[in-house]
């Protein structure tokens, strides 16, 4: 009964938050304030497991992805919307997808997990298995150093009950899985070829941690991607090299179809790739990655840049130096500094710097002599003068922004949120 | 117009969150003023050029500690020999932990640092992370972001840079080091770049030792319009905005 209330209570919440348009983590919120143990409840028997997704960067889409691989083998599968991997985002996901009674409809779920919040989530629910994207420099101002990232994932990854699948080519967590494998925990490894990683022109932008020595992990790859062109890309499966269509060109969205290939061959005994690449063909696109919105009649692509590696191995991915660009961040990347490390070579120009932190923007294109238009520190006024300022062009407007940013552009052009967002 | 050889320390290692940068911002100011600069990447003794106008390092994450400390102990002697011939050390974070007397670390164990510069840092305290403002040795505003673990202590006679404004408990209020062609601070990134007096103040100095002056052009006063600005929006997120 006490179930029963908390998801009507829940639900109902949900309700009113989309009555104004959007989704919200508060009814995931509430639910977890009156049934902690909602998530175990929901999805912890389900029959196939459960899997969380989880690293620095590739995570929506990597979740995306293997769901996508999961559904085109017959299973029904139980995820969060991107970006939603906190408790109340998951819990929010929850409120969406379960019954009164609390209980969903699946015999899988795959859960994208924010890496701070991995072993407090696997609290809540146990995970079957976990994957483990990569450790980039992410978040300083939160984590202080990329060595705390290691450290969470390290314990996240000693609570998986069935193992964990890494990056095998970032050595970040290829030290993680040899220390995984050291004390028991099974482990399995995609990798990317030296040739794939050299069509990125800062490969695969790992941290910069130092191990101790060089780990070592004595465990053969079930996926290789072998090349990547354009958004095509090879991945070698048992032998058999198999053509993927990525949903945006890039060498990270190789990373992200190779690990879901390598997650649903070792979680499926049916794993079929030619129904994997069908799946992935038909686009597993994640919101704001290379999303395009319309704003007042123009085409807008959005490019995230949550951190260093996501903008820079977004950089690399353009076929040309990129023009008349708008770039948006504000108070959600608290401190910027970072920006100074990327390689701008493929940024042209920028017509709008927006955002209240557009400043350092600026002085970061005042030292590398990239030519800027104005700094219009409100988006929605930046946006405006961004569209009024454009030239007309073959395909649609770049703005490279942070996830706050996103957000609000989106809401600008009348874009619902996502459930469970932050 | 001269040419200017600044050497970058250990920048693979100590360049974490843009903190390597200041050398090429320098760089970038000096360029502006129609001079010629060589930035050189040192990792050891033998890519050490005989002289350098300026020495930049920046910070690293715990793993970097102990690496970073091996290579730059071979590196002493050709510290002491640039300083010698009037180099200015440009350190942040742990670059600057590590130029100092001694680091100790985590665990309680003290390392060596090169002794190039007044100071002992202690990495066994609390991580501050965030944003500060204040205003440096010359009265002028300053800010930036600060994300380092511990505490530095001077010695005794030493000059810290700034004062920060109603710093967190905890957090001291004296921040960073400034003295005889020397600059270090625990403000991270590129703080020249936030604080671009910082940055005419080496510059200034680099060129004074050629018997030169700085040549100000509207590059400059962009950027001292641009970090104005951006000072003003920190300065609004503390609460302590000057005007």
């Amino acid at each position: 009964m006490r179930l029963f209330a908390a998801f009507a209570i829940a639900k109902f919440l949900r309700f009113l938050t989309r009555l104004r348009g959007g989704g919200s983590a508060f009814p995931g919120f509430v639910l977890l304030r009156l049934v902690p143990d909602a998530l175990e409840r929901a999805v912890g028997s389900l029959p196939r497991g459960v899997i969380f997704v989880t690293g620095s960067n590739g995570k929506s889409t990597t979740t995306a992805m293997l769901t996508e691989i999961l559904r085109a083998h017959g299973l029904r599968v139980f995820s969060n919307p991107a970006g939603g991997n906190l408790p109340q985002g998951l819990a929010s996901a929850l409120v969406g997808g379960a019954s009164l009674l609390g209980r969903v409809a699946a015999d899988i779920a795959v859960l994208e997990v924010d890496e701070a919040y991995g072993p407090s989530i696997s609290d809540l629910v146990a995970p079957d298995w976990v994957v483990i994207t990569n450790i980039q420099v992410d978040q300083l101002n939160r984590f202080g150093e990329p060595e705390a990232v290691y450290r969470l994932l390290l314990t996240l990854g000693h609570r998986a009950t069935a193992g964990v699948v890494i990056n095998g080519s970032d050595p970040n967590t290829t030290a993680l899985g040899a220390e995984l494998h050291a004390t028991g925990t099974r482990v399995e490894q995609m990798q990317v070829s030296s040739a794939a990683q050299a069509t990125a022109a800062h490969g695969l932008v790992p941290a910069p941690l130092f191990f101790d020595p060089t780990p070592n992990l004595a465990v053969a790859p079930g996926v290789v991607v072998s090349a990547v062109r354009g958004p095509q890309a090879s991945l070698d499966v048992a032998g058999a090299v198999w053509k993927v269509t990525l949903p945006q060109p890039g060498l990270h969205y190789a990373v992200d179809a190779g690990l879901a290939m390598e997650m649903a061959s070792v979680v499926l005994q049916d794993f079929k790739p030619e129904r994997a690449v069908a799946a992935l063909e038909l686009g597993a696109g994640v919101y704001g990655r290379g999303e395009v919105i319309r704003y007042r009649g123009v085409d807008i692509s959005l490019t995230m840049m949550k951190n260093l590696p996501s903008l820079q191995v977004n950089l690399d991915a353009f076929p040309a130096p990129l023009e008349n660009v708008f770039i948006a961040v504000d108070e959600g990347t608290p401190d910027p500094s970072w920006i100074f490390d990327v390689d701008t070579r493929s940024l042209a120009s920028v017509s709008v710097l927006s955002g209240s932190k557009a400043w350092q923007w600026a002085l970061l294109l005042e030292h590398r002599g990239i030519p800027y238009g104005e700094v219009i520190e409100d988006s929605r006024a930046g946006l405006d003068a961004f569209i009024k300022n454009s030239p007309p062009q073959g395909g649609p407007l770049h703005a490279i922004v942070n996830y706050e940013q996103m957000m609000r552009i989106r809401r600008i052009a009348g874009y619902k949120e996502l459930e469970g967002a932050r | 117009m001269s040419t200017f050889t600044i050497a970058r320390l250990v920048p693979r290692m100590l360049g974490l969150n843009g903190s390597s940068h200041n050398a090429s911002i320098l760089a970038s100011y000096l360029k502006h003023s129609g001079h010629t600069i060589e930035i050189v990447d040192v990792d050891a003794p033998e890519d050490a050029p005989a002289r350098v106008d300026a020495v930049c390092v920046g910070s690293g994450s715990a793993s970097t500690l102990r690496p970073a400390a091996t290579l730059i102990i071979p590196l002493v002697r050709v510290l002491a020999q640039w300083r010698t011939h009037g180099a200015h050390v440009v350190a942040v974070g742990t670059g600057w932990d590590l130029l100092g007397h001694t680091v100790t670390t985590p665990e309680g164990e003290v390392l060596p640092g090169a002794g190039i510069l007044p100071s002992h840092a202690n990495h066994g305290g609390t991580r501050f992370s965030g944003e500060v403002a204040g205003v440096d040795y010359q009265g002028r505003a300053s800010a930036g972001y600060v994300n380092q673990v511990g505490h530095v202590k001077l010695e005794g006679g030493a000059k810290p840079l700034m004062e920060i404004d109603a710093p967190e408990s905890g957090y001291p209020r004296e921040e960073g080091l400034v003295g005889d062609n020397v600059f270090a601070t625990r403000v991270g990134g590129p703080a020249f770049a936030l604080n671009p007096h910082w940055c005419e103040d080496v510059a200034s100095s680099l060129l004074q030792a050629r018997g030169e002056t700085l040549q100000r052009t509207e590059f400059h006063s962009r950027i001292d319009h641009a970090a104005g600005e951006a000072r003003r929006l920190i300065e609004a997120r503390l609460g302590v905005a000057r005007s």
